[in-house]
């Protein structure tokens, strides 16, 4: 749907708001700008892919054009990733971290790497911070109004998103609505354990922790999990909640978890957290990890989708 | 449905955005490719001296030409007279990333200029 360009800009400036609210602590992040020139140009390239294989899943299950065909999907991400890259380079210029006598290797680093955080965040937040009064341009867009959400399905397959699925089977829209939870959960997660995952603060919490300890931060957070995701009605669980029963709210939190630990290591093994490390050690650092990722699975996930 | 409809700020936008990631893409695959991997190699150049109020300072450059980043490089500079050291300073850089110059500066109390010669060199360096 075309609409006016001054609706445009306005969803523009959402996501830049979005972007610098989920990417602000890693732009203040030593460790991370450290990364962008102590990277090999190749591990920043799958950076760049990953994170454009993230966005193409969030936009595609829970962005602004729920009714979208996959070009204009790819297009959204494309432009979320160009959001993200002058921002970072903006932010990186006004914060003193690069500067026109840095080598050009080490100025595209820093800029990639905290550009691909603030792309996810402009996606989320293109998407979440539209206002559904204002004409109904945002909820225009989204193809679905908020009064139609209580009988969205998890993958927010809605009415017209849902017409290119029409033909298929229940069980298998089920799946795809799993799928895309599946994909906002590692959304959520990455954004939120991107924060803290480059601080030296992780391998030092992993390295001195006990395995009890460490058995008791899994606990934790797939308690945390169970709690944020069936127990405490956090907004938009409703919708996306199956059966309370002892079964499903296991199998819930165990996915979350799941979803959670891969992302943690994911995040990781960029950060080259991986690197010299004995086994046991980069176990614990995921599980450390783990925590964050938790939280961004369950909580953000409600929060971002 | 497959027609994409946007108005002329957004296909601007996409394409500047469209630049911007082919750009970053193309300049990362090409650095990877042709990017080597030899360890750090540290050159050290010092300047003119100057006189301050209260020391004498010399700048230096300090330039690695390997392909991996140098941390926490440590940089000497000694004033010899003859075979006799007469001052030595010294001072450090955290980070040295590849193909990269940072500049500092060493402090002595005697006047460089009054020596015969000033001698730099890196001490050494550990791999982040």
């Amino acid at each position: 749907m075309r609409c006016s360009p001054a609706t445009s800009l306005q969803e523009y400036a959402r996501g830049v708001a979005g972007g610098l609210l989920f990417s602000l602590p890693l732009l203040y992040t030593m460790e991370v700008w450290w990364t962008g020139f102590n990277a090999h140009p190749f591990r920043l390239l799958a950076y760049v892919l990953t994170t454009f294989l993230l966005l193409l899943g969030y936009n595609r299950y829970a962005g602004l054009r729920r009714d979208a065909n996959f070009l204009e999907v790819a297009i959204d991400s494309i432009e979320e990733m160009g959001i993200g890259i002058v921002v970072a380079a903006l932010m990186l210029w006004l914060l003193g971290r690069i500067t026109f006598d840095l080598g050009a290797n080490e100025i595209v680093g820093k800029i990639v790497i905290e550009a691909m955080t603030i792309a996810i965040g402009v996606s989320v937040g293109t998407a979440q911070f539209g206002g559904q009064g204002d004409n109904g341009t945002a909820a225009d867009k989204r193809g679905v109004s908020n009064e139609e959400s209580g009988e969205r399905q998890i993958g927010g397959d809605d009415d017209e998103g849902a017409g290119k699925d029409r033909g298929v089977e229940g069980d298998a829209e089920t799946e795809v609505n799993f799928g895309g939870q599946l994909v906002i959960a590692c959304c959520g997660a990455v954004l939120f354990a991107a924060n803290v995952a480059p601080t030296e603060e992780i391998v030092m919490i992993a390295v001195e922790s006990s395995v009890w300890k460490l058995i008791g931060l899994m606990l934790f957070s797939l308690a945390l999990g169970a709690m944020i995701l069936y127990y405490i009605e956090f907004t938009g669980a409703k919708e996306l909640v199956l059966k309370g029963d002892f079964k499903s709210v296991l199998f819930g939190a165990l996915v979350t978890y799941a979803v959670a630990l891969a992302s943690s290591a994911l995040i990781l093994l960029f950060f080259g957290r991986f690197e010299g490390v004995a086994l046991a050690v980069g176990l614990a650092q995921v599980v450390v990890l783990g925590v964050a990722a938790t939280l961004g699975a369950s909580a953000g996930r409600l929060l971002v989708q | 449905m497959s027609k994409v409809e946007k108005n002329w700020l957004e296909w601007l936008v996409f394409a500047i955005s469209l630049v911007l990631v082919a750009g970053t893409l193309g300049v990362l695959a090409y650095d990877g490719a042709t990017m080597g991997d030899a360890p750090p190699s540290v050159e050290v150049k010092v300047g003119a001296p100057q006189e301050r109020p209260h020391n004498f300072i010399v700048p230096v450059e300090v330039t690695n030409h390997g392909d991996e980043t140098a941390e926490g490089v440590l940089v000497e500079v000694v004033l010899k007279q003859g075979e006799e050291e007469r001052e030595r300073s010294e001072f450090e850089i955290a980070f040295l990333p590849r193909r990269s110059t940072r500049q500092g500066w060493v402090a002595f109390k005697i006047d460089p200029r009054s020596v015969e010669r000033m001698e730099a060199r890196v001490l050494g360096y550990e791999k982040p």
